[in-house]
């Protein structure tokens, strides 16, 4: 262990970006608190996104008082399905999903639900059940269904992109898929995994499950190493698009495809991971050099 | 100039300051290193009134003298000119002081002065006792007093030997009886045989049915006679015993509990039974002890108004004042030291902790209930309070509310172990109340949050790791000499400012992030 420390020297060659190094030189210079509400609130975040005609979820309904919530469900239920989400949520917590069956009963998660538990629900989250206890709002928006490029990698679960940029540059990105172990989430810290990205090419590059890389996920087996990405360019024009719009110079852009309208811009993060550099076994401060150059 | 500079010139200029003032201080300090470390200081007076009679009056008393764990100095005696003041040693290698006078039908006031330094002892106790030497023989006599060849103490004796493996256990086995006592405040002498027949004792009588018993099995042993030292006037001296272990004498109070170990504030005066005063018959005499505490840096040889004249810059004079008590400052001034320890271990290691000071307070807890008992304690509060409040987190409550219910069931049960504690005399349990329960209770919720949104592994893992932090926090805070140096050397604080100016612009690799990011580095 010390003998490691010890040559740390010689070792910053291989430019990867710790923590201390991505709160000082990346987020603090770059990102001006107050700005951070415009990438932790949901609500705000699309008001913006709309404004700037970038591709993202339609919203149904934002509310923001509990009295709101019948008036804000009318309009609504002509949907056959929508997601519920709080504006200020945590590591998702909070987020339903709600669908119409063939008898017109919601279900969600597979199981029927009454319009009253979708009501308490919402107002659990105004209340700040979800939001560490602050008042919040309830944003209701359109379902985004994956594109099938998603399920021939493996076919459960909500897959996206992250795309990190500096200064309206895409720098680096991964494809973040579910697993076996991951129950339906794509986030690397809950059991799934990153493949990398090239990003000129627009492929996938190698699956990493937090320990070992693989050239194929570990579930499905499916290769995905040179596999193309569906509407590369898309994503790079709306990455650079939502880093305009945004005060902010370094951001974690998550982006889906959805199956008619294509890539769709999910959220935005002031303080992205630094997981990502192991995903495409690449420093970012590398990736930051090779691109000034 | 830019801010980067005016803020760099600025630490710059307060590390130098800092430097200089201690710079100053650093070489008196260094002349006057003690070695000694004493845990406690007292000044101590014995105050003796009386008046002559028709004859010659001699008042003697017991004085203490230095060994391995005390330190007597500054011995000064007072008295009017008519008293004639000598030393004498006596058997045993006791001291005496001894005071005669000629004049008669006078009354007289002597003062005995003298400072103790003293440290605590701990003896180790073998399982098998090697064969004393002959040397020993006069502390295996029976004398009148101390009754050993009596039948009943033979009885007894032999009772509480039987069905034991080794020596050790004999000792322990006669410790517990005497222990067992019931104790009163019975002023006068009370010898080992009416010890065992009344079943109450003080001191005196305990110590003396303690070393009969020991003697009896053929353990050479003695009464030990000294003050017990509190920062009161007092008038009653204290008792204890030694039993001779392997060339060492190792001492035993039954009364107070104290097996095979010596508190600091004990004053040995003399061995042997004996009493610390004897006078001429039929005088009137009266006597008290006053003691003082004395404050004190433990590795300095020098006397207060020594540390005044050392240094405006230096906390001493707070010390002094006694307003603030000097553990309370001790805590105040450990405190940024522990707080940049946290910071150290988490933006440089990379040491992952429920909360940022939490680890500094729990170590300042340990320090009181002790470090074993005190992490299982913690991790069991934690634990628990994370598990009770895991159904609340399923029903749906709100964030502040949930949060008191949580610090309810810490209070509660921080009483109720205290209660029990109590109840059956187990003094660990009783510490708990020591723990800042209001971090402890933000912990045990962040815990039980992370078991939900990051799953028990992880919960655990961080749990986990804030018990390293704390241990390490308890090693540096735990350090005696730490708070000292910093009532001598206040600039530390200053320097505390500038390193963690220095922490909060590091952008290196965290340690732990070498090992995260290992596939990158090979």
């Amino acid at each position: 262990m010390f003998s490691r420390i010890l040559d740390a020297k010689s070792r910053q060659k291989s430019k990867v970006i710790g923590l201390n190094e991505r709160n000082i030189k990346l987020i603090y210079p770059n990102n001006n608190k107050k700005h951070y509400p415009l990438a932790d609130d949901k609500v705000l975040t699309k008001e913006i996104l709309h404004q700037y005609n970038i591709p993202c979820a339609q919203t149904y309904a934002v509310i923001e008082y509990n009295s709101d919530i019948k008036k804000a469900w009318e309009t609504c239920k002509q949907y056959s399905a929508m997601a519920i989400k709080p504006a200020n949520g945590c590591g998702g917590g909070g987020i339903k999903i709600v669908k119409k069956d063939q008898s017109g009963n919601w279900t969600s998660s597979g199981k029927v639900i009454s319009e009253r538990a979708i009501f308490q629900h919402m107002a659990a989250t105004i209340m700040g059940f979800f939001s560490l206890g602050s008042h919040d709002r309830v944003l209701i928006e359109e379902c985004i269904e994956p594109h099938p490029f998603f399920h021939d990698i493996y076919p459960a679960g909500v897959p996206d992109f992250r795309i990190i940029t500096l200064d309206r540059v895409p720098l680096m990105g991964m494809l973040r898929m579910p697993t076996d172990r991951s129950d339906g989430k794509a986030n690397l810290h809950q059991n799934g995994v990153g493949i990398g990205v090239d990003m000129k090419k627009g492929r996938l590059t190698q699956v990493y499950d937090g320990k070992y890389y693989y050239n194929h996920h570990p579930d499905s087996k499916f290769i995905v190493k040179d596999v193309a990405i569906p509407y590369w360019k898309e994503i790079l024009e709306i990455s650079v698009a939502t880093a305009k719009a945004f005060p902010l110079n370094y951001l974690g852009i998550d982006i889906v495809i959805d199956k008619n309208k294509g890539p769709q811009i999910m959220e935005i993060n002031v303080r992205p991971g630094l997981g990502i550099q192991l995903v495409n076994k690449q420093g970012l401060k590398e990736t930051i050099e090779n691109k000034i150059k | 100039m830019d801010s980067q500079t005016n803020i760099k010139t600025v630490l710059l200029l307060v590390t130098i300051i800092a430097l200089i003032s201690i710079g100053f201080k650093i070489k008196p300090i260094l002349k006057n290193y003690d070695d000694f470390n004493p845990n406690v200081v007292y000044k101590v007076n014995y105050n003796y009134f009386f008046k002559s009679e028709d004859k010659n009056t001699v008042v003697k008393s017991f004085i203490p003298f230095s060994n391995s764990r005390q330190r007597i100095s500054a011995k000064k005696s007072k008295s009017d000119t008519t008293l004639i003041f000598s030393r004498q040693v006596s058997k045993n290698k006791n001291q005496k002081g001894v005071w005669r006078t000629g004049k008669k039908n006078t009354y007289h006031t002597l003062n005995y002065e003298f400072i103790f330094e003293g440290k605590e002892k701990y003896f180790q106790i073998p399982k098998q006792f090697n064969i004393t030497s002959e040397k020993y023989s006069d502390y295996l006599k029976s004398t009148d007093n101390i009754q050993s060849d009596n039948e009943t103490i033979s009885n007894l004796a032999t009772q509480l030997a039987q069905n034991t493996a080794n020596d050790g256990e004999v000792i322990k086995n006669i410790f517990d009886h005497v222990l067992s006592i019931p104790s009163a405040p019975i002023i006068t002498l009370t010898d080992a045989l009416t010890t065992i027949k009344q079943n109450r004792a003080s001191c005196n009588g305990k110590s003396r049915l303690f070393v009969a018993l020991c003697r009896n099995l053929g353990y050479p042993a003695r009464i030990k006679g000294g003050i017990i030292l509190e920062n009161t006037d007092k008038r009653t001296s204290h008792a204890w015993a030694e039993v001779m272990i392997n060339e060492t004498w190792v001492s035993f109070d039954a009364l107070n509990n104290h097996y095979g170990y010596l508190p600091a504030n004990y004053l040995e005066v003399y061995a042997g039974d004996e009493f610390l005063i004897t006078h001429t018959p039929g005088i009137q005499f009266d006597y008290t002890y006053q003691i003082n505490e004395l404050n004190h840096i433990s590795f300095l040889k020098m006397n207060s108004e020594e540390l005044h004249k050392l240094s405006s810059i230096s906390l001493w004079g707070i010390v002094e004042s006694g307003i603030l008590p000097k553990n309370a400052l001790s805590l105040l001034l450990l405190l940024p030291l522990g707080g940049l320890l946290v910071a150290f271990l988490r933006n440089v290691v990379g040491v992952k902790t429920f909360g940022v000071f939490l680890p500094v307070l729990i170590a300042f807890s340990l320090l009181h209930t002790g470090y074993i008992s005190g992490v299982v304690l913690f991790i069991c509060l934690i634990l628990l309070v994370g598990l009770i409040s895991y159904p609340f987190d399923k029903i749906g409550l709100l964030y502040t509310p949930k949060l008191v219910i949580s610090l309810t069931i810490m209070v509660s049960l921080m009483i109720g172990a205290t209660m029990l504690g109590i109840k059956y005399n187990i003094t660990w349990l009783t510490t708990l109340t020591f723990f800042p329960t209001i971090i402890l209770t933000i912990a045990a919720e962040r815990f039980s949050r992370s078991t939900v949104e990051d799953g028990y592994k992880m919960a655990i893992d961080k749990l986990f790791q804030t018990l390293i932090a704390t241990t390490i926090c308890y090693g540096v805070l735990s350090l005696s000499w730490l708070p000292s140096v910093l009532i001598i050397f206040p600039e530390c604080i200053l320097l505390i400012i500038a390193t963690a100016m220095l922490l909060g612009r590091y952008i290196g690799i965290r340690w732990v992030e070498f090992y995260r990011f290992r596939p990158l580095f090979s």
